[in-house]
């Protein structure tokens, strides 16, 4: 099983997770919101597959670029 | 009967080349799930108008002239939904339609009689490169060239490509001079394969990296759709051809409105958050406004803070351009400008009005931004913006602040600016630009920070817009439908009938 890494697109703060390790997702899904220049963002999907994994909390600062999830494809 | 010699041996003729490679490969290539050569053609063409040209051109070696039924690369002409076409299909059975100095001259026959006559090029790419040993030696590679405009590209006509299969070479790059493009997702394409570049650069190659439709699709952006068949991919090719005009001298063909067109634009209060902090996808947008089921978005996995879509507003086409709030708040980065650009050229080059929707916190800055050529992609796009000499309408919806503002048609940037009663247009964001021209942060002094913060909001809104004529109406989002399809028949009364100038007919082909 093939495994996709999500990044955050986008410097900010984990402001809220939506979706739980074990979920299924469709391409595009919001996996969480993070907050950044004053407006709530979502990290969606790229691929469908399994959440495996979160590598954030809320309220966590993220990085452009950084990796935030873990899905199964 | 008379000729009765002739006929018989026309007839062989005719078989060996209709038998492409041969029973053996033409079985392992279905047995893939792939259609070959012909089938795809089949699929591309109205039933019956296929006119095969060079049927019976061959490799120029002696010994390879049974082995090279159509020399691997089978073309002619057809209509598509009943407009004239041409058609470069690659056999794969045959030398791995690999590129010969014959095939090369079948190509080059189709372009010039396509551009010759205004009619679409269609290309089903699926090749090794260049023939070994046919372009080995000073006397091969020496060979090669002979068309000193095979690579131009003025945009007359439109360029669509398939990759259904390896796509290295010549594949590859008319697969870069398409104006849309379609690929498998087991397909590759690159310069050369992976097994050629990993000898060259001895190192380990991941095919998918070097050569798959993800790389092609969101970080290359020249592939606007993945998909799993052959019969989808060409099918995506007809579609986008039919938002095209066959040429650059008439208009795009008309569409009859869908039943409800109206209703979507409707419903526009319910999908845009009045709360400044919500972001919502501009997609939506775009279907609401449009023809019901017309929007067809082009490299939609790529700089997905820019939003481009072909659809029809009242049957007619259009070219929707937007910032999407959902990617990076609708900020434009580089990628995005490029995104935009090459959209803005492809309108300009074939009589699609554009329609610019927008709702963007500017332009993203920063190091990387610089190190990308930020300052010059900017500067492309406000370009192509400025040359754009199709109709050219905007919709200020929420924020629009600074440069963003000029490069997604702020004033006179689009023949008619709209606003809607909710839109927010200045230098910057006001969050940000309290501590630019105050020096004051919202954490050291809260109280102070939303004054001054009230204070640059001053003389922001729609009205004020409206106010000095830079926006010609403030609109309720619900009527934007009707105020674009109405603007889009008085400027439709121009002289050149909508034709435009197609200053931008010759700029590259990828930014």
């Amino acid at each position: 099983m093939a495994t996709e890494k999500v990044r955050a697109e986008i410097t900010g703060t984990v402001w809220k997770i939506v979706s739980q390790p074990g979920q299924q997702l469709a391409e595009e899904d919001t996996i969480l919101i993070m907050e950044s220049m004053k407006m709530e963002i979502p990290v969606i999907a790229p691929v469908k597959g399994t959440l495996a994994s979160l590598l954030v909390k809320e309220g966590q600062e993220v990085s452009e670029g950084q990796d935030v999830a873990v899905i199964e494809t | 009967m008379a000729f009765e010699k002739h006929v018989a041996e026309h007839e062989r003729r005719k078989a060996h080349a209709l038998a492409m490679g041969g029973a053996e490969r033409l079985a392992k290539q279905k047995a893939q799930g792939r259609l070959n050569a012909r089938e795809r053609i089949e699929r591309l063409f109205d039933a019956g108008t296929f006119l095969e040209i060079g049927m019976f051109a061959r490799s120029d070696r002696r010994e390879e002239w049974d082995r090279t039924p159509a020399d691997g690369k089978v073309c002619g002409y057809g209509r598509i939904a009943g407009r004239e076409a041409a058609v470069v299909s690659h056999d794969i059975t045959v030398k791995s339609a690999s590129s010969s100095p014959i095939n090369v001259r079948k190509m080059g026959h189709m372009r010039r009689t396509a551009l010759a006559n205004g009619m679409p090029l269609v290309l089903l790419n699926e090749s090794s490169g260049a023939r070994i040993p046919d372009t080995m030696g000073a006397i091969g590679t020496g060979t090669l060239g002979q068309d000193p405009t095979q690579f131009v590209r003025m945009r007359e006509i439109p360029y669509v490509s398939a990759v259904l299969g390896p796509a290295f070479g010549t594949a590859c790059w008319f697969t870069q001079l398409s104006d849309f493009v379609a690929m498998r997702k087991d397909a590759q394409l690159a310069i050369s394969s992976p097994r050629v570049t990993e000898i060259a650069i001895r190192q380990k190659i991941d095919p998918q990296e070097l050569a798959g439709w993800r790389m092609q699709a969101e970080v290359v952006g020249k592939v606007d759709y993945g998909v799993d068949t052959d019969e989808e991919a060409i099918d995506l090719l007809k579609k986008f051809l039919s938002y095209l005009p066959s040429h650059h001298n008439e208009m795009p063909p008309r569409a009859a409105v869908p039943a409800g067109a109206d209703e979507g634009s409707r419903g526009l209060l319910e999908l845009v958050p009045e709360d400044r902090a919500k972001v919502y996808d501009m997609r939506k947008v775009a279907a609401a406004i449009c023809d019901p089921g017309s929007v067809f978005p082009l490299k939609d996995r790529f700089a997905r803070t820019a939003f481009t879509a072909l659809g029809r507003i009242d049957g007619q086409v259009v070219g929707i351009l937007a910032s999407n709030p959902m990617f990076k708040a609708g900020a434009m980065d580089p990628d995005s400008c490029d995104k935009a650009t090459a959209f803005l050229v492809l309108c300009d080059s074939f009589n699609i009005p554009i329609v610019i929707l927008v709702d963007t916190p500017g332009f993203l800055i920063g190091v990387e931004g610089e190190r990308r050529k930020a300052p010059g992609k900017v500067i492309n796009m406000m370009s192509a913006l400025q040359m754009c000499s199709v109709p050219k309408f905007s919709i200020v919806m929420r924020k629009s602040y600074g440069q963003a503002y000029l490069n997604m048609g702020g004033t006179r940037n689009t023949d008619e600016m709209l606003a809607w009663y909710s839109a927010d247009v200045g230098f910057m964001d006001p969050n940000v630009g309290v501590n630019v021209v105050y020096g004051v942060k919202r954490e050291d002094d809260p109280k102070r920070f939303e004054e001054l913060k009230q204070e640059i909001q001053r003389d922001s809104s729609a009205y004020d817009l409206a106010g000095i004529f830079s926006a010609v109406a403030v609109i309720d989002p619900r009527e934007s439908r009707q105020w674009l399809s109405r603007l889009l028949e008085v400027h439709q009364k121009r002289p050149t009938k909508g034709v435009g100038r197609h200053l931008m007919g010759g700029w590259p082909t990828t930014f």
